[in-house]
C-alpha cells in the first residue's frame, strides 16, 4: 500500500508550512484541526475568538491571504503555504485606523465580536476604499455583534472610510 | 437634543477598556490557561425527564489521559444551586427535568479525551412522561416534576372588583399574547479557570453578575468556608442576564479539587444552548375595558410563564411582570394573576427586561386595541389614562415622583418620526415597491429598577488613595460590556477633578471589593453614582485633611485636581492655579493607604408588596416598518426612543445601551425563538437560532435623552441597561398594524401571518411593475 493510501488518525501531527502575521512557521498539527484551536490552543493567541463553531457569527475570523474565513471552518492543511493575519498582526504596528475609529466611535461593547468584525472591515476597505452602505452590510453579516446593535459600528466604519480615504489624499497630494 | 457624538463634545470619551478590546489583547477568563491544566467537560441528559437508575463510570475512568470523573456521590456539601432559592442539582442524583441536566463531570488531559470520556459514561434511564405545555403542568393529570408540584410561585394583585367593572365599560377587548423563548446569545459562551492554589484556597476566574453570589453558592457546594473561595469575575464577552447564575463553576470547582490541578472550562455553543438559561416564554391573557370616553376601567390579566425544570429568579421574573403588566396605567379595578410553572423544557430565568419585555407587549397591544374599538387615536388613549407624578405605583406603592412619562410622551409625539404619521408619499415611500407597506407605531414603558421591596439590594463601594498616589475606586460590579469602568471614569473626572490617569479602577475580584451587591436590574450606575455623591465628603476631609498638615493651608481651602491637590481660589491664571502636592508625594507622605467606604441599600418603596419597585425609568419608542406583502418579512425602517432617566452619566454608554438594548428587542420582536418539541431544543446553533446582523439595521436611531427630575429628587441617574430592550416590539407591532392593518399576537412575528391575501395580484405587480 502506498503511504499515501495508509489511515490517518484524527490525531497524527504533520508539518504545514504558512505564515502567520509575517512570521513564517511549521504547524506540527493534525491536518483536519481547525485553525481556531491552532491559533487559541497551540499557539496562544486568544484575540482571534470562539463563539459559535459553525462558521455563523464571525468571532474567529482570520484573513487567508487578505481573505476575511471563519477560522473555525479552516482546517490546518487549508493552511499550507498561506499568509495568514490574525487580530494580532493587525495590531503588531499600533492601533490601525479601523481599531482607532471603533475606540472612538463605541463600535464595541463587551468586545468579544470585536477582532472579528475588525478583520472583516479591514478585509472589506483593503479590497473596497469606498463601499455603499449595502456592500458594508454585505461584509458585515456574516459578524453578530449582540451588544451594539450594530449603531457604533456602523458610525466606525463611516469613520474608518474617511480617514482612509484622507490618508490616500494625502500621500498622493 | 438627540444624544450623539458630536452632540456630547468633550463628554463622548474613549473607554478605557476600548484600547485592549479594539486590538484584540484583552484577556477574557475563558482565554486563560494554567500550567498543568485539565480540560473539564459535563455529561448532560439526553432526556428532557428520566429516572436514573444506574450511573457506571469506570470505562471512562480506564481511559488514558482522564484525571476524574465526578457525580453527585462527589458533591461534599449541597448538591443544589439557584439564586433564590437553590433548587437545581449541581449533578442529578436519581432524576434527570431537562436536557441540560448534568449527570456526571470529567476532568481530562485534552478536549479530546475529556469527550471520549463522557461517550464511555453509562447512565441508565427510566424515561417519564414529559410536561412540554405549561398550562397543562398545572393541571391534576400532568406528571408532577417536584415534591410541591408543577407550581414554582403565584403572584396577583387585586383593586375593586373586576366583574363588576367590566359591567360597566361601553367597550371590551379580550386578547392573549404569546411570546418566545428568547436567548441572550452573548458571543462569549460559558467557561472559566478553576485554580486551588498552594494554600488551599480555591480561584474562580469565571463570568458572573454576582461575584460575592457565586462564592455564597461555592461555597455551600464545595462545603467549605466562603473566605477560602475568591471569584475573578471580569472581564465578560457578554452577558445580559444570563451568566447571573452558576452555570460551569460547580463542576470547574469540584474537579479542581478532586484533581488538585487546574480546570478549564469553556463551553461549545449547543452547550451553552442546551444548559443555559433563556427568556421565559409567557401565554398572558388579557381583558381590558374603557367607558364610552376611553377610561379604563377594569384590566383583568392571566399569565402563565415557563420557567422551565428549576427555579433560578422564575418567581421574581414573574413578579416583575405582573408589576409591568399595570405600568403606568390608571384603572378602577385590577386582578392580576401569574403563574410561573415548571415543566420539562429548558431553563428560564433572568434576561435583559426581566419580565418587562412579556408584559409591555402584551399591555400595550391593549391600548392600540381599544382606540380602534374607541374610535380614538391611541396615543391619546394612553395620555387619558396615564399616571400622574403623585399617582401611586402599579402595585398602589409610593414611588419616586417624576414627570418622566409627560416628558417622554411629549418628545415622542414631537418627533419628526411621530409627525410623519399618516403622512403619506415621503420620499422613502415613493421609492418602496409596490408590495410593501409601512406604517407608523409607538409604545410606552415604565421600567422598574433595582430588585423591589422584600430582595436585599444592597450597595456600596470604597474610594482610597493607594500607596502609589492612584485614586482606587473598587466596586464589586461587574463588566459585561455596559461601559461600567467608563461611567465609573467619567464620574470620578466630572465629580471629582481627577485626570484619568489618577485613576485605577478595581473590580470583578471578591478578595479586595466592598460587597455592593449584584450588577442586575439596571442598577450599577445609580449605585456608583449614590456611592461617590457618599463617598466625595468623606474622602474630601479624609485626603485634604491630610494635603492640609502637610502644606500649611486649611483643608476647605483645597481641591482634588488633575494630578494632585490645588487651591480652590486658585483662580484661572495657571501661574496662581497650581498643584500644591500631587497624588503620589501626598500618599509617600501619608504612608498608609487613605480609604473611605459606604454601604447603604437601593432605594426602595414604603410599601409590603414584594418586588415593587421606588425607581423607573420611562420610554416612548416611535418606529417606522415597511412590511413585505409578498414575503410577509418586516423591516425595521426608523426608530425614535426618548428616556427619562435622569442625568446622562455617559454618553457613549448611554446610546450603546439603548441602540443595542433595542437589538435585542427587534430580534425579540421578529426572528429569535429557541424552538423547543418534546423537550428537546430544536435550534441548537446560531444558523438557526437567527439573532439580528447589521442587514436588519438598516435603519436610523434617534435617542433622546430626558435629563430632568424634580429638584428634590437625588436619586441620581436611573438604569439604562433594560429599559431599550423592552418597549421597540409592542411598538413594532402597532406599525404593522398601521401599514397592513393585521393585530400581531405572537412573537417572534411569523411572515405568514403578514403575506398578503391575494398573492396572486400582488404578483402581477411584481413582474409588471404597475
Amino acid at each position: 500500500m502506498k503511504d499515501s493510501m495508509k489511515p490517518v488518525s484524527p490525531l497524527d501531527t504533520s508539518s504545514i508550512p504558512c505564515t502567520i502575521n509575517g512570521s513564517e512557521i511549521n504547524l506540527n498539527v493534525p491536518p483536519a484541526k481547525r485553525l481556531l484551536s491552532v491559533l487559541r490552543d497551540d499557539l496562544a493567541m486568544t484575540g482571534t475568538k470562539r463563539s459559535c463553531d459553525i462558521g455563523r457569527c464571525g468571532a474567529c475570523m482570520v484573513m487567508v491571504d487578505g481573505v476575511p474565513v471563519n477560522s473555525c471552518l479552516t482546517m490546518a492543511y487549508q493552511c499550507t503555504g498561506k499568509s495568514i493575519t490574525t487580530i494580532e498582526g493587525i495590531s503588531a504596528s499600533g492601533m490601525d485606523p479601523i481599531q482607532r475609529a471603533f475606540l472612538q466611535e463605541g463600535g464595541f461593547q463587551c468586545g468579544y465580536c470585536t477582532p472579528g468584525m475588525i478583520i472583516s472591515v479591514k478585509a472589506l476597505l483593503d479590497h473596497n476604499p469606498d463601499p455603499s452602505a449595502l456592500e458594508i452590510e454585505e461584509a458585515l453579516s456574516g459578524n453578530i455583534c449582540r451588544c451594539t446593535g450594530y449603531g457604533g459600528i456602523k458610525r466606525a466604519v463611516q469613520k474608518a472610510i474617511e480617514w482612509r480615504k484622507e490618508a490616500y489624499e494625502s500621500i498622493t497630494d | 437634543m438627540l444624544l450623539n457624538r458630536q452632540g456630547s463634545g468633550a463628554r463622548w470619551r474613549n473607554r478605557p477598556d476600548g484600547p485592549d478590546k479594539v486590538m484584540g489583547k484583552l484577556a477574557y477568563l475563558t482565554d486563560m490557561t494554567a500550567p498543568d491544566m485539565l480540560i473539564g467537560r459535563v455529561l448532560r441528559s439526553p432526556h428532557p425527564h428520566a429516572r436514573i437508575t444506574a450511573i457506571r463510570t469506570e470505562k471512562a475512568e480506564e481511559l488514558d489521559g482522564v484525571h476524574a470523573v465526578i457525580t453527585h456521590k462527589d458533591v461534599p456539601g449541597l448538591n443544589r444551586y439557584g439564586i433564590a432559592q437553590p433548587d437545581q442539582p449541581v449533578l442529578c442524583e436519581d432524576r434527570v427535568r431537562y436536557v441540560g441536566d448534568a449527570v456526571a463531570a470529567v476532568a481530562a488531559d485534552t478536549l479530546e479525551i475529556a469527550e471520549q470520556a463522557l461517550r464511555l459514561i453509562e447512565v441508565d434511564y427510566e424515561l417519564l412522561p414529559i410536561v412540554e405545555d405549561a398550562e397543562y403542568a398545572l393541571t391534576d393529570d400532568a406528571p408532577q416534576l417536584h415534591t410541591q408540584g408543577n407550581l414554582l410561585h403565584r403572584k396577583d394583585f387585586k383593586r375593586g372588583d373586576v366583574a363588576v367593572g367590566f359591567d360597566s365599560c361601553a367597550h371590551v377587548v379580550e386578547e392573549t399574547y404569546y411570546t418566545p423563548r428568547q436567548m441572550h446569545t452573548y458571543m462569549e459562551t460559558e467557561g472559566g479557570l478553576f485554580i486551588f492554589g498552594e494554600d488551599g484556597r480555591l480561584t474562580v476566574y469565571a463570568p458572573t453578575q454576582h461575584g460575592f453570589m457565586d462564592r455564597m453558592q461555592l461555597a455551600r457546594i464545595l462545603a467549605i468556608p466562603q473566605s477560602e473561595i475568591r471569584i475573578v469575575s471580569s472581564p465578560i464577552g457578554g452577558s445580559f442576564g444570563g451568566k447571573d447564575e452558576l452555570n460551569v463553576q460547580p463542576y470547574g470547582a469540584l474537579l479542581a479539587r478532586v484533581t488538585n490541578r487546574p480546570v478549564k472550562f469553556h463551553n461549545s455553543r449547543w452547550e451553552s444552548v442546551r444548559a443555559g438559561l433563556k427568556r421565559h416564554p409567557m401565554k398572558i391573557t388579557m381583558k381590558t375595558g374603557v367607558d364610552g370616553n376611553g377610561r379604563l376601567i377594569a384590566h383583568q390579566v392571566r399569565i402563565i410563564a415557563d420557567t422551565g425544570p428549576y427555579a433560578t429568579l422564575g418567581a421574581e421574573v414573574l413578579n416583575f411582570a405582573v408589576e409591568h403588566v399595570i405600568g403606568p396605567y390608571q384603572y378602577q379595578h385590577l386582578d392580576v394573576d401569574g403563574f410561573s410553572v415548571y415543566t420539562n423544557n429548558g431553563m428560564s430565568g433572568e434576561f435583559r427586561g426581566f419580565g418587562g419585555n412579556q408584559a409591555i407587549f402584551a399591555l400595550e397591544g391593549q391600548f392600540d386595541r381599544l382606540a380602534e374599538k374607541l374610535g380614538m387615536d391611541p396615543w391619546e388613549l394612553r395620555l387619558l389614562n396615564m399616571r400622574k407624578p403623585e399617582d401611586l405605583g402599579p402595585f398602589d406603592q409610593p414611588i419616586a415622583s417624576t414627570e418622566g412619562a409627560k416628558q417622554v410622551s411629549d418628545a415622542m409625539t414631537s418627533s419628526t418620526l411621530w409627525q410623519e404619521r399618516g403622512k403619506s408619499n415621503t420620499a422613502e415611500d415613493e421609492q418602496a415597491e409596490p408590495w410593501t407597506r409601512t406604517g407608523i407605531g409607538a409604545a410606552f414603558t415604565m421600567h422598574g429598577a433595582g430588585l423591589g421591596f422584600g430582595i436585599p439590594d444592597p450597595g456600596g463601594g470604597r474610594l482610597t488613595l493607594a500607596r502609589d498616589g492612584k485614586i482606587e475606586a473598587v466596586f464589586s460590579y461587574e463588566e459585561f460590556g455596559q461601559g461600567l469602568i467608563a461611567s465609573l471614569e467619567q464620574m470620578l473626572i466630572e465629580q471629582f477633578g481627577f485626570a484619568a490617569e489618577d485613576i485605577r479602577i478595581i473590580i470583578g475580584d471578591s478578595d479586595v471589593v466592598p460587597d455592593g451587591g449584584s450588577t442586575t436590574a439596571s442598577r450599577a450606575t445609580s449605585m456608583m453614582w449614590k456611592s461617590l455623591q457618599n463617598l466625595r465628603p468623606l474622602f474630601e476631609e479624609a485626603v485634604l485633611g491630610k494635603a492640609a498638615e502637610h502644606i500649611q493651608l486649611p483643608a476647605k481651602q483645597l481641591r482634588f485636581g488633575e494630578g494632585g491637590i490645588y487651591r480652590i481660589d486658585g483662580g484661572s491664571d495657571a501661574l496662581t492655579d497650581k498643584c500644591l502636592i500631587t497624588y503620589p508625594d501626598l500618599a509617600a507622605l501619608c504612608g498608609e493607604p487613605v480609604s473611605c467606604t459606604t454601604q447603604f441599600n437601593f432605594p426602595v418603596s414604603a410599601t409590603d408588596k414584594v418586588g415593587a419597585h421606588f425607581l423607573y425609568t420611562y420610554s416612548a419608542v416611535a418606529v417606522k416598518v415597511e412590511v413585505n406583502q409578498l414575503t410577509g418579512r418586516v423591516r425595521v425602517l426608523h426608530q425614535y426612543h426618548a428616556v427619562a432617566a435622569g442625568p446622562v452619566i455617559n454618553p457613549q454608554g448611554f446610546l450603546g445601551q439603548i441602540e443595542g438594548g433595542s437589538s435585542i428587542a427587534l430580534g425579540f420582536a421578529l426572528t429569535e425563538d429557541a424552538v423547543m418539541s418534546g423537550g428537546q431544543y430544536v435550534t441548537k446553533n446560531l444558523d438557526t437560532y437567527l439573532v439580528p446582523t447589521i442587514a436588519e439595521h438598516r435603519g436610523t436611531i434617534d435617542v433622546q435623552p430626558i435629563e430632568e427630575l424634580p429638584e428634590s429628587d437625588n436619586y441620581g441617574p436611573r438604569g439604562i441597561g433594560e429599559v431599550g430592550s423592552v418597549t421597540l416590539a409592542p411598538a413594532i407591532a402597532a406599525a404593522i398594524y398601521d401599514a397592513v392593518g393585521i393585530r400581531v399576537t405572537k412573537l417572534p412575528i411569523d411572515p405568514e401571518l403578514l403575506q398578503a391575501e391575494s398573492f396572486d395580484t400582488l404578483l402581477d405587480k411584481a413582474v409588471t411593475r404597475e
